[in-house]
């Protein structure tokens, strides 16, 4: 194999939508870089140009304040949060779950300083001095969160693969306001979708966790 | 449960009295569901392996191209390890995969797809209905773009009947193709680093019947291991490895790394398959007293290069006279797949749609109308339970829809479903009992969500008289036994009664054991709240202390399917009530009934979630979900979940998930009849509502507003 090249965009497959990636590096503040192995620090690469907007390239080292920890993890500039909770972590942190890719179905959710947001799309540089909660870090020592316990007690999950999404939604609305009524949980778990099919039981279990959680719920 | 019911039995394992069970009939909270709500449970996406490689594919952008594809260019991209040509020349649909690459990130191996130079000529396609059947339409297949049309019935006999009947409707019912929509998407990552064996995570249905397969796309003789502990979703779609499977298991025999190949959500739109699309001419005849006396159907199923669906009419009513000819068409998109109840939501919509409308046009009652022409007591039932549950007998449009000036308008509406759900012979499953007490059953099985460990740990534990959770359900590894994919409704009826076989042999081997260690007979040894006890003497061994007495190996029995501990033949009755915002043609579904038999209910709370999700796919297939290609450039529109739209939170109606508890036969499944008569009874409140009869689905507001105009008119 030759020298690496940097990464382009095509020519030839115009009927190719573009990369959303793609887009953003031509469009945002942040270029993307390519070759693993420069092995170049974030400190040493980011170069500001007296705009205010901080420009990275290579690889990047960065530090993140993942469920109480401090984590540093090697990427590329271009990585979201997603990308470095699931693939760049060591160990990586897989409850959060790549689904649309694209911002529409809330499988990604996680807290960022206490709010609901897409892990895909976030850059993960911009969540240094951040403080990031994932479907990991709810439970202590093994002991499920009132919303986890009544997830599972009321059957608010089927195949599972939406539903640590859900937890982080339901959590973030009921830390919020515990007494959240059946439309406060519905408009709060809206950036999330099921396949399955669990909503019924998914309301039930958030109403049940407020009322765990000392809210009046229904009311 | 009563010591008797304990004893071993020599005529061989029974479920009981239904009223009997400890844990089955009842409200299980699935045993696997602290994995799911912490992000324990590991998928096949969630797979990590030293030294793995992330690999993407290079999809057909047009439906029908003549390609030349050059690789080079991504190879020489950063992270790039492989990248190879998987199909030049002539191709056959949209999205069939032209290459593969393989990286270090799956953002490199994204760069290293785009960098591919694709050279294509853009040949003439087909990728819907009318394009397929235009006299200057391109040949999809060999043998052109229609299949061979089954015919069922007399043609000229139903002619004939028509001249009999008081009423009669005919008219066009057509569904769209659905995706099945996984979140979790299709692929696997191959753990192969050389020698003769090989691990593989599959996101499959099929975890035993896999491996086969990857046996022989890997090239070993030796074990290979398919390993599906959680999967996110399937509903028909995940049979078999697929091309990307296949692909995946040659990059790591070749590379002799782990290669982690999982679609990106473009790619499972454009080739992972969908529930068929249809076109339905229906006609539909009967006399002034509501009898069924002709139904004729031309069916034309829209599978793509696939045969497509459709589950024959008239679907599940009865008519003095029928006939339906049913063909495939064919178009340049990917193959239909199995989807929850293949054939049977089309079939429904068209005949539910065509009854519904000729109920009406007699004035007659629809509840009554659907049970004079059907024949099964369990409809019936189940007809006047969820009449009962929506408020059809306080509801004032029963023979004729609201036709009133008001803006907002409620309607109610009814279908029905039926399906197998039986088992056969095609799971063993093996309990073992450790001398630690410890209690196991394991299978071949997976678990897709329909909380099958759970039942597996419960029907043992019931068997031994302990709770649920002493016992380990073991499944999702191919290497645990023959078992069944799980499509049809048929993994319920066919692992249960094996589950309980093994159950059965193991109790019956421990007492036997027992019977030895405390001198006492086998046939009064009782196994019960945690104890072991002899019938005769009374005495107890706390359940410990009784494993503690058995040799080293401990006990490991074997169990089959049990013809008698299994039915099949499923019925459901679904109502739905909607309001129609005549102003802007918006319909919210306020609430949905569905009535469920499914034999014995090994969960009832995993059973209403199962019902709920049927309902709620129902839904979002009548109101929202539509494949959308652009018939000129060949390109599917909507392939991502920001422009192919789910039900979410804000469309839920109240739901009532209720089963038929009337029931008394054995185990059956009942995950495919939750799905086929929503959308149709959704279809049918509406016009119940407001008179506007859509025929075309999804029940989008600008055929709401389309159809008022046409009222208005006249």
């Amino acid at each position: 194999m030759n020298e690496p090249e940097e990464p382009r965009e095509p020519q030839e497959i115009g009927r190719w939508a573009p990369s959303r990636r793609g887009f953003l590096k031509s469009a945002g503040g942040l270029a993307a870089g390519g070759a693993v192995g420069e092995a170049a620090l974030a400190a040493g690469n980011a170069n500001l140009f007296g705009d205010g907007v901080e420009r990275l390239k290579g690889e990047i080292e960065l530090e993140l304040d993942i469920n109480g920890e401090k984590k540093k993890v090697h990427c590329e500039p271009r990585a979201t949060l997603l990308d470095v909770l699931r693939i760049h972590l060591e160990p990586a942190l897989t409850g959060t779950k790549l689904v649309c890719d694209n911002g529409s179905c809330g499988a990604c959710t996680v807290h960022v300083d206490g709010k609901t947001s897409y892990a895909c799309m976030l850059f993960a540089a911009d969540m240094r001095n951040k403080k990031i909660r994932t479907i990991e870090g709810l439970a202590k020592n093994g002991e499920l969160t009132p919303v986890q316990k009544a997830f599972v007690e009321r059957d608010a999950l089927m195949c599972g693969f939406c539903t640590p999404g859900f937890v982080m939604s339901v959590t973030a609305c009921l830390e919020k306001n515990p007494s959240a009524s059946l439309d406060d949980v519905k408009h709060a778990c809206s950036g999330n979708f099921c396949r399955c099919g669990t909503y019924p039981h998914i309301f039930q279990a958030a109403l049940d966790a407020g009322k765990a959680l000392g809210g009046k719920a229904g009311k | 449960m009563a010591s008797e019911t304990n004893l071993p039995k020599l005529d061989g394992p029974s479920w009981g009295a239904k009223e009997a069970h400890t844990l089955l009939n009842h409200d299980l909270p699935r045993v696997d569901g602290p994995d799911k709500v912490t992000g324990g449970a590991r998928y096949t996406h969630d797979v990590r392996l030293p030294g793995m490689l992330y690999a993407r594919l290079l999809l057909c952008p047009l439906p029908s191209a003549k390609v030349k594809v050059d690789v080079e260019p991504a190879k020489k991209i950063a992270g790039v390890v492989e990248a190879r040509v998987v199909h030049e020349g002539e191709t056959k649909f949209l999205g069939q995969v032209l290459a593969v690459v393989a990286a270090k990130t799956p953002q490199q191996a994204e760069d290293g797809v785009r960098a591919i130079r694709l050279e294509l000529e853009p040949l003439k396609w087909a990728v819907t209905h009318e394009q397929s059947l235009a006299d200057d339409a391109p040949k999809v297949l060999k043998n052109g773009n229609v299949g061979k049309s089954g015919d069922k019935g007399s043609a000229a006999d139903v002619e004939a009947a028509f001249a009999k009947c008081d009423a009669v409707v005919e008219a066009s019912y057509s569904v769209p193709i659905q995706h099945h929509a996984c979140l979790e998407t299709h692929g696997a990552v191959v753990d192969y680093r050389g020698g003769d064996s090989a691990t593989v995570y599959s996101s499959t249905q099929s975890c035993f019947d896999s491996a086969g397969e990857f046996q022989g796309a890997l090239g070993v003789k030796g074990d290979v291991d398919v390993v599906t502990e959680y999967m996110g979703g399937g509903f028909g779609s995940k049979f078999g490895g697929g091309t990307e499977g296949k692909l995946a298991a040659e990059l790591s025999r070749d590379l002799k790394v782990p290669i982690h190949l999982m679609l990106s959500r473009r790619d499972e739109f454009l080739i992972a398959g969908n529930r068929s699309g249809c076109v339905q001419t229906i006609k539909v005849g009967a006399t002034k007293d509501g009898t069924l006396v002709a139904v004729d159907a031309k069916v034309d199923k829209l599978g793509g290069i696939g045969g497509g669906s459709n589950a024959g009419q008239p679907y599940i009513y009865k008519a003095t006279n029928s006939h339906a000819a049913i063909r495939s068409v064919y178009t340049h998109t990917d193959s239909s797949r199995a989807m929850r109840a293949p054939g049977h939501p089309q079939a429904s919509f068209g005949i539910e749609s065509a009854l519904d409308e000729l109920a009406y046009k007699l004035g007659l009652d629809l509840v009554e109308f659907r049970k004079k022409n059907t024949t099964s007591e369990f409809h019936h039932r189940q007809l006047d339970r969820a009449a009962q549950e929506i408020g059809w007998l306080e509801h004032k449009f029963r023979t004729a829809p609201d036709l009133s000036d008001s803006r907002e308008k409620t309607g109610i509406g009814f279908a029905l479903s039926t399906w197998g759900g039986g088992g056969g012979e095609s799971c063993v499953v093996t309990v073992e009992i450790r001398p630690d007490g410890s209690i196991s059953a394991k299978s071949g099985t997976q678990d897709l969500g329909t909380a099958t460990r759970t039942y597996v740990a419960a029907i043992v534990a019931e068997e031994f008289g302990l709770k649920l959770s002493d016992v380990v359900a073991r499944v999702g590894h191919s290497s645990y036994g023959p078992a069944c994919g799980s499509g049809g409704s048929q993994t319920t009826a066919s692992l249960a009664p094996s589950v309980k076989d093994a159950a059965f042999n193991a109790r019956r081997s421990f007492a036997g054991a027992l019977a030895k260690s405390l001198g006492c007979d086998a046939a009064d040894v009782a196994f019960e709240a945690g104890f072991v006890i002899d019938g005769k003497s009374k005495k107890k061994l706390a359940w410990k202390d009784a494993c503690a007495t058995l040799p080293p190996a401990g006990i490991s029995a074997k169990g089959e399917w049990v013809k008698a501990l299994a039915d099949n033949g499923v019925h459901g009755v679904q109502a739905a009530k909607v309001v129609v915002d005549t102003r802007t043609g918006r319909v919210q579904v306020l609430k949905m009934v569905g009535v469920q038999d499914c034999g014995l209910p090994l969960n009832r709370m995993a059973i209403r979630s199962q019902l709920n999700g049927g309902m709620i796919q129902g839904l979002s297939y009548g109101l929202l979900e539509e494949r959308v290609i652009d018939p000129d450039l060949g390109y599917q529109l909507n392939a991502n979940f920001e422009d192919y739209k789910l039900a979410g939170c804000q469309e839920m109606p109240e739901l009532v998930a209720l089963i038929d508890d009337e029931d008394t036969r054995g185990v059956i499944g009942m995950a495919e009849p939750a799905i086929i008569p929503g959308h149709s009874a959704i279809a049918n409140a509406i016009h119940n509502a407001c008179g506007v009869r859509i025929r075309e689905m999804p029940l989008t507001a600008d055929k709401v507003l389309m159809g008022l105009l046409a009222l208005k008119k006249g």
